[in-house]
């Protein structure tokens, strides 16, 4: 069933297929029943059945699958995607206007220029900062925005914002709703999956993949960076592999005496078949775990082979095969607050965008030789930028820039969007998005549309009001699309 | 998404939940016979409706038969109720002038003519209109039959007869003979018992009705159940544990005659029956120790006390009917205020927990408040009604019901018992509806402290005032010497008189904006100061004599109880006529005085009370049949009525009316609940072995006549308890406040106390046991149900639940199979083998077995898992574990062990109880 004709509840929802048909006598008396006069009509008691089948868009989606590249913390969008030649200019000057500050004991009116040099690349000529050497070479790919707001100075809100379309916790994000709307093509893994990073969770910890108030179902599963990968779904280092497979095959043996004294226990026997579809799942997420089926150059590609770069790429990669094996929405978290840079910019933000340009750049190209990039929405951004002003004025290695959520980059690949383009644009010092500008609900309708899904037939009910990802707002951002 | 208006109840809205599951996505709101029997088939387990007709229940139910002749009361008003009603009589304006009420305004008819010519069918236009599918309209979503149409073209060309009709007879107020007839709405009278042929197997009068009915299929029960699988199935069913060996073993000792019946004397005395069966009450009161309704779900943290309350009473035995009174209007039997209260004076406020359970989320800021709080109304009285008259009264809060004889005055009448306390123009929030146990010694205590917390925190503002002013300073002398003067200036100058010059400078050095809130950033040695000031109040605070509340709902005193009004079409801006407080008429008898509207000799309006009194007497149709079927219920896995909350048209009709009745009957007699398990637990049927048999197979697949007991999955919480126990972990401590669930940091829910930290969760606080103790002890936080419960259907309250699910689904097995949890009960199962059954492997196989199963393996069973263990030894011994890994350092053959006894708590004779 969908979630557009459907009488809507917040009660217990089931992950079950059921595996029974219809006995004879049974049916026998239900085509009885049918005949019988009179008989009422039976309002159904039950709860709603909800589930992960793939369900149609409302419309003819370009993006089938999403892949966001979460870089919690905030990157610095002046020195890595919007040039600001005037700042560089007036490097070291009062900041001529008003600023909001998040530290106000280290804040600073004084103006810092870029430390770095951006360069025009590919054919469409996109500026991008030396940074990012990667980047540059997939430019034309990419749809970069220059304008995002939310306009909520912290990272827990505006991680919020762009995540789940509200400020207050307990809401439904992206991928909770695309799985929602849309259950997944593969039955065998789940739909929705998280890869964290092996530093701390980022700001805000497990509720960056919450299903708030859509059913648990819709819950975001992590892909831990170490085993267990997926927790239930593979079993602990040390009950892996052969044990296991001699545990399932004792358990069967013990399900099959015991239902063989209990002939005609359908109960029993649905629950052997539980554990084989169990088995399977836990296969199916092995197997889309294990890199080593990737060649050497793919390997490469993603920088598996370079310290820096080997966990994130590897997560990349592991994002890429869980797309191409029908799940609908991966997440891939930076650790907590790594672009966050307060202090110490100069040095914090290369080594970064070192962990991340490579492999980032790799996935577009590698869903693109493989034609899925087509169909996968590329996301690559934070919850916010910095401000073009020096936060911590305490020598040159240093200085940082504080939080800015009034105007910052983003960058989304695929899935419909069009490349080699930029759009939007803040003001000459690089504090707020002046020009088409793109609130964190322009983004979201932006992607409904992508996806097919109609932002108000996208909805749940929940305590007698009706719920949407966007509630009202937003705009799809047409000039973007392909 | 949002729905079309719909002629029926939304089912999420309106009905009582059922364990049954929706499938597919044609199927909505309301549907026929045929498509809710499928849903309840595709059900796994025991829960399916159907069954032949051939043992259909004993009496006819209340669908009439064609062969009898057609009467406008018996056949065609209850389909012309379900389809028509709304718009032709019962919705204010009549449609097309029509009012379909009555057989005389029919023939009356409306703008376009009569709607019936007796033996006309070509003339009908009641009937040109139904055949032709315009009515009822083209939208309505639930329509008549084909058989439905028929029916009224036969009675309409038999002559449309009907009961006569008299010239005064009211049609809003119309019951008819038929639906007073309806078995669940007469007097409940204790049936003879019937006669039995095979009375060596008749132990319990319960066993005549099963066996009288059976015999005339030709059925009998099945030998009787080996008594280990016995013990360990009443010892389940009643205290939701398996047996321990000791309890095994005395057991098996005891030869002599009344073994079994020892055995339930000793289970019904012991205190995990009371955390067994309150349990099960606690499903259909909704319990819940958190708020719900808003995303924010706030905790309830006094709910636990009402929880308590329920198990001691279970414990006790203390008599239904009291137990009903006391959680109706407990308020009622004690005076006011509510100060310096005794022990028995709390608990029966405590009682009134019971409707204080629902969702309220009167308290969040962003709610719209008259939703909000009629809510609160309309889901407490739904938990009322699906828990004690087990009716759909609900449906009646926008219409008149559509099958039973509940109309939408009745309801709100029947909401005016509850108003008084639960007044929605004069509301009260949570946290104002707890009484607070205080004692005035109490209260003095506590002034004299906080006096003393306040003098602390005079001396931490005065301190904190300094040091802004010292760092202020501090941060001036940072500047240019030249711009310290007009700096100063700025910042002394209050904001909003402050010079746009003044502004600017301040804006250029935003450092000096010094602060209560920024001074940490600046001075962490200062703030580490206050901190330890506030800290000191706060400790000091601590030392009060700890105030406990009672969650409890009672009216205020000596106050004239609010008008109830009906709410046009369900909405509360709607105010219709107003109501006096009245219970349902359809269930109400002759002995019966009138509800008081304001009882002058209490200071509460009395209304609860008086209605408590009526749903405990003797004379009352449903309250003694809906306990006993609950108690049924929870012994063989369904019930006599297999919908326990709606035992109205729509419900299924007992299997065995005549039993219900005698269960009924020995209820009220002394409303004693564990008498009535004895009986039951004692019977032949409840005794007897679950294997099938071929013939009765046939005849009954569905097990609706009782020839063998079911097998039936433990319940979330009995799996929970069970793995705890039988691993020698489980904490048998008893009450007090919830244990807390929280996130970890995978996001699962676990048991724990939340400590974020930027909104993830900090270090793992110590819970010194807690983990271990039984699931009813454990947090019911909506949002936040347990990890290793939520896979086994654990209900999430919303209101409440009637009747639980019993799903088998691969997260459960992938729960069982890799989770931490189970993987370390396993461990520490293996753990108490080794130390328990000694060195011998045999040895321990058996005891394994007999921890998990209540039973000896067989030679075979020990032969393969001893081969089992060598073998998986083998495995382990092949890769020894990392040497950071300690949990694995017991050894490779305690890990063979582990994996052994991970197998038997995974295995289906673990999961069910037959």
């Amino acid at each position: 069933m969908t979630p557009f004709d459907r009488l809507q509840s917040n009660r217990r929802h089931f992950l079950a297929t059921h595996a029974f048909g219809i006995c004879s006598t049974a049916l026998a008396w239900l085509l009885q029943q049918d005949a019988a006069s009179a008989a009422p009509p039976k309002p159904n008691l039950a709860p709603e059945h909800f589930d992960l089948k793939p369900k149609p868009p409302q419309h003819r989606p370009a993006a089938q699958a999403m892949i966001s590249l979460w870089m919690q913390g905030g990157p610095s969008h002046i020195d890595l995607f919007d040039p600001k030649p005037e700042l560089t200019k007036r490097d070291g000057q009062p900041f001529p206007g008003d600023i909001k500050y998040d530290n106000a004991a280290q804040a600073s009116a004084t103006m810092l220029g870029s430390p770095w040099k951006f360069q025009q690349h590919g054919e469409c000529g996109t500026e991008l900062s030396e940074l990012l050497p990667h980047l540059a070479e997939i430019v034309d790919d990419i749809c970069l925005i220059r304008s995002t707001r939310t306009g909520v100075n912290n990272h827990g809100q505006s991680i919020r914002a762009l995540n789940t379309g509200q400020i207050v916790g307990g809401q439904p994000g992206l991928g909770s709703w695309l799985t929602y709307g849309l259950g997944s093509e593969s039955q065998d893994l789940p739909a929705y999956l998280a890869l964290t990073d092996p530093g701390q969770l980022p700001v805000l910890g497990v509720e960056n993949w919450n299903n708030g108030y859509l059913p648990s179902v819709y819950q975001g599963t992590v892909i831990r960076p170490q085993e267990p990968r997926i927790l239930n779904l593979t079993p602990p280092a040390r009950l892996a592999g052969t044990a296991q497979q001699r545990y399932l095959g004792y358990l069967e043996n013990l399900n099959r005496r015991h239902l063989a004294q209990r002939p005609g226990e359908h109960d029993l026997e649905a629950r052997i078949a539980s554990y084989e579809l169990a088995a399977r799942m836990q296969t199916a997420a092995k197997e889309a775990l294990d890199l080593s089926q990737e060649s050497a150059a793919t390997q490469r590609m993603y920088g598996m082979e370079d310290k820096a770069t080997r966990d994130y790429g590897s997560r990349c990669l592991i994002a890429r095969r869980l797309v191409e094996r029908g799940v609908r929405f991966v997440q891939v978290f930076t650790e907590n607050q790594r672009w966050d840079h307060h202090n110490s910019i100069r040095s914090g933000l290369p080594s970064a965008c070192k962990k991340v340009d490579q492999p980032s750049a790799a996935l577009v190209k590698d869903l693109k030789q493989r034609g899925l990039l087509d169909s996968t929405l590329v996301h690559w951004g934070g919850e916010m930028g910095r401000l073009p002003v020096i936060q911590n004025d305490a020598g040159p290695k240093k200085v940082g820039r504080d939080h800015n959520t009034y105007g910052f980059s983003m960058w989304l690949a695929g899935g419909g969007v069009r490349g080699g383009m930029t759009f939007g644009s803040t003001d000459e010092f690089g504090h707020q998005a002046v020009e088409n500008v793109v609130h964190h609900y322009d983004y979201h309708a932006t992607l409904l549309h992508l996806f097919g899904l109609d932002p108000e037939l996208l909805n749940y009910e929940q305590n007698n009001r009706v719920r949407t990802l966007l509630e009202g707002r937003g705009r799809v951002v047409k000039e973007i699309l392909a | 998404m949002r729905n079309q208006p719909n002629p029926t109840c939304r089912p999420p809205l309106q009905h009582p939940t059922s364990a049954l599951v929706r499938v597919g996505s044609r199927l909505s709101s309301c549907r026929g016979w045929l498509a809710t029997a499928t849903a309840a088939l595709l059900v796994v387990g025991t829960w399916a409706l159907t069954l032949p007709l051939a043992v259909r229940a004993e009496t006819a139910p209340a669908r009439p038969s064609r062969a009898e002749p057609l009467t406008y009361e018996r056949h065609i008003r209850p389909l012309l109720k379900t389809h028509c009603f709304h718009c032709h009589g019962e919705g204010g304006e009549l449609g097309g002038g029509l009012d379909l009420r009555l057989r005389r305004l029919i023939t009356a008819g409306g703008e376009s003519g009569a709607a019936v010519v007796p033996g006309d069918g070509s003339a009908s236009l009641l009937l040109e209109r139904m055949a032709a599918g315009e009515m009822p309209p083209e939208d309505v979503e639930i329509r008549p039959t084909a058989a439905d149409i028929e029916l009224v073209r036969d009675w309409i060309a038999a002559g449309a007869a009907g009961r006569t009709e008299p010239d005064d007879l009211d049609p809003a107020n119309y019951i008819t003979e038929e639906e007073r007839g309806y078995w669940a709405f007469q007097a409940v009278q204790r049936p003879p018992l019937p006669t039995v042929t095979e009375t060596v197997r008749a132990r319990t009068p319960i066993d005549h009705f099963l066996l009288a009915r059976l015999s005339r299929e030709s059925l009998t029960f099945g030998p009787d159940a080996d008594p280990i699988r016995l013990l360990r199935r009443v010892s389940i069913d009643l205290t939701g544990l398996p047996p321990t060996v000791a309890e095994i073993e005395a057991f098996v000792a005891d030869q002599a005659p009344g073994a079994y019946e020892r055995l339930v004397d000793r289970l019904l005395n012991s205190p995990r029956y009371g955390e067994r069966w309150g349990r099960h009450w606690l499903d259909v009161a909704g319990y819940a120790d958190s708020e719900g309704y808003v995303d924010a779900d706030p905790v309830r943290p006094y709910a636990y006390q009402y929880r308590d309350y329920v198990i001691a009473a279970f414990n006790q035995g203390k008599p239904f009917d009291q137990f009903i009174t006391e959680q109706l209007a407990g308020d009622e039997l004690v005076g006011q205020p509510f100060s310096n209260l005794s022990p028995e004076d709390a608990e029966k406020l405590i009682a009134t927990g019971f409707l204080r359970m629902c969702p309220d989320g009167t308290a969040a800021g962003d709610v719209d408040q008259g939703v909000a709080r009629n809510a609160v109304v309309s889901k407490t009285i739904e938990i009322v009604s699906t828990s004690l008259l087990g009716l759909t009264v609900g449906c009646a809060e926008c219409h008149n019901h559509r099958y039973d004889p509940i109309s939408q005055s009745d309801y709100y009448a029947w909401r005016a018992i509850f108003e008084p306390a639960l007044d929605w123009k004069n509301w009260q929030v949570p946290t104002k509806r707890r009484v607070s146990l205080y004692t005035d010694a109490d209260r003095a205590a506590a002034a004299q402290i906080e006096a003393e917390a306040k003098a602390i925190l005079a001396e931490r503002t005065a301190k904190q005032e300094q040091l802004i002013q010292e760092t202020f300073a501090r941060q001036l002398n940072k500047l240019a010497e030249e711009l310290r003067e007009p700096v100063r200036e700025a910042y002394q100058t209050p904001a909003k008189q402050r010079t746009a010059e003044q502004q600017k400078l301040l804006k250029q050095h935003p450092s000096v904006n010094v602060t209560a809130s920024s001074l940490y950033l600046y001075d962490k040695k200062a703030a580490a100061e206050l901190k330890a000031l506030a800290d000191k109040a706060n400790a000091l605070r601590q030392t009060k004599p700890e105030e406990r509340f009672v969650r409890a709902l009672w009216e205020p005193a000596a106050k004239t109880p609010p008008k109830t009004f009906l709410f046009i079409r369900g909405d509360h801006e709607q105010p219709g006529e107003e109501l006096a407080p009245n219970g349902l008429p359809i269930l109400a008898t002759a002995d019966q005085a009138p509800l008081p509207v304001n009882d002058g000799d209490l200071p509460s309006s009395g209304r609860r009370l008086a209605y408590a009194r009526q749903l405990t007497s003797p004379s009352h149709p449903l309250v003694a049949r809906v306990i006993a079927n609950r108690i049924w219920l929870h012994h063989f896995g369904k019930g006599l009525v297999e919908t326990p909350g709606d035992f109205g048209q729509l419900g299924v009709p007992p299997t065995h009316p005549g039993l219900l009745d005698w269960l009924a009957a020995e209820l009220q007699a002394g409303w004693d609940v564990k008498h009535l398990q004895r009986l039951i637990v004692t019977s032949t049927a409840y005794r007897q072995a679950s294997r099938n048999r071929d013939r009765a197979l046939q005849v009954d697949a569905q097990n609706q006549l009782y020839w063998r007991m079911p097998i039936r999955r433990l319940e979330a919480e009995v799996l929970r308890d069970s793995l705890l126990a039988v691993c020698g972990r489980l904490d048998l401590e008893m009450g007090g406040p919830a244990v807390p669930v929280m996130a970890d940091r995978a996001g699962r829910f676990v048991i724990g106390k939340e400590n974020l930290n930027a909104g993830r969760p900090g270090a793992v606080i110590d819970m010194h046991g807690a983990q271990f103790r039984r699931s009813v002890f454990i947090q019911v936080r909506r949002s936040r149900p347990l990890g290793v419960m939520d896979p086994f259907d654990l209900p999430i309250p919303s209101p409440n639940c009637t009747q639980r699910a019993s799903s088998t689904v691969a997260p459960q097995s992938l729960m069982l199979m890799n989770s931490d949890f189970v993987t370390e009960v396993a461990r520490r199962f293996a753990d108490r083998i080794q130390s328990e059954a000694g060195k011998e492997m045999t040895e321990q196989i058996r005891l394994a077995w007999l921890a998990a199963f209540a039973r000896q393996p067989t030679a075979r069973e020990l032969a393969d898992a001893t081969k089992y263990v060598a073998e998986q030894q083998e495995v382990f011994a092949a890769s020894p574990p990392a040497k950071t890994a300690k949990q694995t350092s017991a050894g490779s053959r305690h890990e063979a062990l582990s994996s052994l006894c991970h197998a038997l708590l995974s295995s289906n004779e673990f999961l069910y109880v037959d």
